[in-house]
């Protein structure tokens, strides 16, 4: 059949041409082909994509803040992001003991209720504005006193934030507590511009004002946001890129192809993706991390108000196949919200809950449960293979779970804020200061405690933890002792510890081993 | 009948008709064909193809080939509820809205507008947030949206048939509205929802696949085509091959589904009569009735116009 012949005009010529359908076709499979060959290229001319930043910039695939404001965070690991574009009071060492960061140093009074931070001299924040004791000061007065502030339960006991000098930041508290330094180190202590809370705090949540490492060019909610070095970093000279581009963590079907393309220097890919990234050419490191997943039990709701289900769920789950499964054999089994090495770490706990169906089968026949237990396992969705062994695993031991999906985007507002679900999967990503984390978990202000129950002998064994200075002898042994009574109190199901698996593009210098923060001191791209 | 001979002339629908039977076998017995329990988990996970497990196993370690037998009941059942839902909803207010007087055919036909600019997914992600995630929340959103096609098309062919003669003839004797829509309508607005339901059923399996595919519908560890291909490209890197199986069983009930909606409207519009030499044996100069969405002719003319004759 001959093709049919499509009229058009050339620009200079009144005689029209004729392109057939075979030439439409020619030049469709081309336009094709320069689109194919465009996707399988490197980024072609900016610089930032492909060969790993040659021009000094981080791309990372990693995660965005729920809002650049450390006020109003809402959650516990956009503290990774914050720290991009703000610095806190202090830092964590490698064993999570506090360390100066702005402030140099700290001393408390002899009744330990009162500490004063001395800030390091000339700092300045990202506007060339004076960081100084009267600025901190305002800064952690707004943290604990402004409307919707999520960061102010934790600093309930500060009764005034005054400067003494330039430098001098004392915080008077109501009682003795021994935990700011540790505090300070998070989102908590993380200082803000009066300036720009001043003029407008809401604008906070898309336009940052510290004093970090990088300071935000440009932000695209839910896409990206690209930031700068700073120049008045307090540790500008270690910071060896120009740039710094941050994303959402890619599919984890893309993960690898994503960096391998140069679309992202460095990317967050899930354990099953280890090998294909090696195999791939990149780099790959697994880093400690806090991140501890959970199992967050609402003990006033059927069939979890039965402490015997409970205590059998604990018997009844083999953490080691699930790490093994779901998590390809990354992290450790754990029993505690603490990581090994962390000195909340309790070793008695080592093997608290050994998976025992037996002895869980046992609790429920001897509690008259024998003839099965019902409930509903809700989980964000898509739900994670680790979800589905978890059922499994309790349906043999007689605990029959039905799997409900919710949106992650509602899951906040319905398992912590409406506590209307009776059990959830999720993760705990730890906080700087222990007592912070046991705020959190396990007293009745406390947002992954979803039946808000509380624990007299806990709340004693937490308040002596506070009284104690953290580098007395007994801190340790006091700490650890509050971890075995939440841990035996508690219907918190603890599962794994999950280390950060990175994948990076080998001109992307490592990054430290550091359980709490990445930090990107002498990092180059 | 004549249909459904027809049909069967057609070597494409005898294919399509065959695989369509394997899959309906399957829905009623897969989950007894299956070798193994679809929800026990093996500790091999992530297995490939060997004699205990032919089509290897799953992230968790279970058997891929006996949650796919198990899964295709779910698949096909919403699907299927999709469109039957949409049935029930859209052809009596297709036939309703020609004989219902100027407002009722005014409401139907805006509330058929209203619903056909809705997306699918969105809606029936929108429903499934609001009355919770289940496979009967999502299907009913979806046979809701499916239902202005049906609506469309019965009205299509039954306002034609409406200003026929023997039709205005035999509402002209007395005949009873529903006398005239039962001897009448019904049976040319029926090859034409064959068709669309055909169709419709293809296009709400893939619907199922999709929800599944994104956490809706169907709850874990519910085995379901759209499900299994979720999960299986989340370990690409271990087995590639893995969303082959849902996804070819997909393509090949889906592409069954559609070759045989366009061998019904073939065999409903006469064109195997007439390839096959039966239309030479046809009266010459017989009029064409006017018939529906399907551009044919008149599957019966000679026995509806000898019913009019009968009702005058």
């Amino acid at each position: 059949m001959p093709s049919a012949p499509i009229w058009t005009q050339r620009s200079d010529s009144a005689r029209p041409v004729a392109l057939s359908r075979r030439h439409l076709l020619g030049i469709g499979l081309g336009a094709g082909a320069l689109f194919v060959l465009e996707a399988c290229g490197t980024g072609g001319a900016d610089p930032s994509f492909g060969g790993g930043g040659g021009a000094g910039t981080i791309t990372w695939a990693w995660q965005l803040p729920t809002t650049w404001d450390p006020v109003t965070s809402s959650a516990g690991s956009d503290v990774q992001m914050l720290a991009l574009t703000y610095d806190a009071l202090t830092a964590l060492d490698d064993s999570g003991n506090a360390v100066g960061w702005l402030a140099e140093k700290w001393a408390y009074n002899d009744k330990g209720d009162q500490v004063t931070f001395t800030l390091r001299k000339g700092l300045t924040f990202s506007d060339g504005s004076a960081l100084d004791a009267a600025a901190v000061a305002k800064s952690i007065d707004r943290g604990r006193t402004q409307t919707g502030s999520l960061i102010a339960p934790q600093m309930t006991d500060i009764t005034k934030v005054t400067a003494d000098g330039d430098l001098d930041v004392v915080v008077q508290l109501s009682g003795t507590n021994y935990q700011y330094p540790l505090l300070f180190a998070g989102k908590t202590g993380m200082v803000v511009n009066p300036k720009a809370f001043e003029k407008d705090a809401d604008a906070l949540a898309t336009k940052p004002a510290g004093s970090g490492p990088f300071s935000l060019t440009s932000y695209v909610q839910n896409d990206h946001a690209e930031l700068k070095k700073n120049p008045h970093f307090h540790l500008a000279d270690q910071i060896e890129v120009g740039s710094f581009k941050l994303y959402p963590q890619p599919d984890p079907t893309t993960a690898v192809a994503s960096a391998t393309s140069g679309q992202y220097n460095i990317v967050r890919i899930p354990a099953s993706d280890i090998k294909a990234a090696k195999a791939a050419g990149l780099e790959v490191q697994v880093l400690d991390s806090t991140f501890v997943s959970v199992l967050d039990v609402n003990a006033s709701m059927a069939p979890f108000d039965k402490p015997a289900v409970v205590e059998a769920m604990k018997y009844g789950i083999d953490r080691e196949t699930i790490k093994k499964v779901s998590n390809f054999g990354v992290g450790d089994v754990c029993y505690q919200p603490f990581p090994k090495g962390y000195v909340g770490y309790n070793e008695e706990l080592e093997n608290l809950y050994s998976y025992d169906p037996a002895k869980a089968k046992k609790i429920l026949a001897d509690a008259g449960l024998s003839g099965g237990v019902k409930g509903t396992f809700t989980v964000p969705a898509p739900a994670a293979p680790a979800v589905e062994q978890i059922q499994a695993q309790l349906k043999a031991i007689g605990i029959d779970l039905t799997i409900e999906t919710i949106p992650a985007s509602t899951w906040t507002q319905v398992v912590y804020l409406n506590h209307s679900k009776a059990l959830g999967y999720d993760g705990f990503a730890g906080r700087e200061s222990p007592v912070q984390a046991f705020q959190v978990l396990f007293s009745s202000t406390g947002l992954m405690n979803p039946a808000r129950q509380d624990d007299e002998s806990l709340q004693a064994q937490i308040a002596k933890v506070k009284a104690t200075p953290t580098d007395d002898p007994s801190y340790p042994a006091l700490l650890q002792a509050a971890t075995k009574t939440a841990v035996t109190t508690y219907p918190n199901t603890f599962l794994y510890e999950a280390p950060f698996v990175i994948a990076r593009r080998k001109r992307v210098t490592a990054l430290k081993q550091h359980p709490s923060l990445r930090r990107f001191e002498g990092i180059s791209a | 009948m004549r249909l459904l001979r027809n049909l069967v002339r057609i070597p494409a629908a005898r294919v399509a008709l065959g695989i369509l039977a394997v899959v309906a076998l399957l829905a009623v017995l897969g989950g007894q064909l299956a070798p193994y329990d679809p929800l026990h988990q093996f500790g091999d996970v992530l297995a490939g193809p060997s004699g205990h497990h032919l089509l290897g196993t799953d992230y968790v370690g279970r058997d891929v080939l006996s949650r796919l037998l198990a899964g295709t009941r779910l698949s096909v059942v919403g699907a299927l509820e999709a469109v039957l839902i949409g049935l029930v909803l859209g052809v009596p207010t297709g036939l309703a809205s020609v004989w219902a007087g100027r407002l009722g055919e005014w409401l139907a036909l805006r509330a058929s507008e209203t619903l056909m600019i809705l997306p699918f997914t969105v809606f029936a992600i929108a429903v499934a947030g609001t009355l919770g995630n289940g496979l009967h929340q999502a299907m009913g959103a979806v046979g809701v949206l499916t239902s202005p096609v049906f609506f469309r098309i019965t009205r299509a062919v039954a306002l034609g048939l409406r200003r026929t003669q023997y039709v205005e003839s035999a509402e002209l004797m007395g005949a009873s509205r529903l006398w005239v829509l039962r001897t009448h309508v019904w049976s040319k607005v029926v090859p034409n929802i064959a068709v669309a339901s055909a169709q419709a059923m293809g296009s709400a399996l893939l619907v199922v696949a999709a929800l599944a595919f994104l956490g809706l519908g169907i709850i874990p560890p519910t085995p379901t085509w759209g499900g299994m291909l979720s999960a299986d490209l989340g370990f690409l890197q271990q087995q590639a091959w893995a969303p082959l199986f849902p996804g070819v069983l997909m393509m090949l009930t889906v592409g069954s589904l559609n070759i045989l909606a366009d061998c019904i409207r073939e065999a409903s519009t006469g064109e195997v009569r007439r390839r096959r030499g039966l239309a030479a044996r046809a009266l010459p100069g017989r009029p064409r009735a006017p018939f529906g969405l399907l551009g044919g002719a008149d599957p019966a003319p000679d026995r509806d116009e000898e019913a009019g004759r009968a009702a005058a």
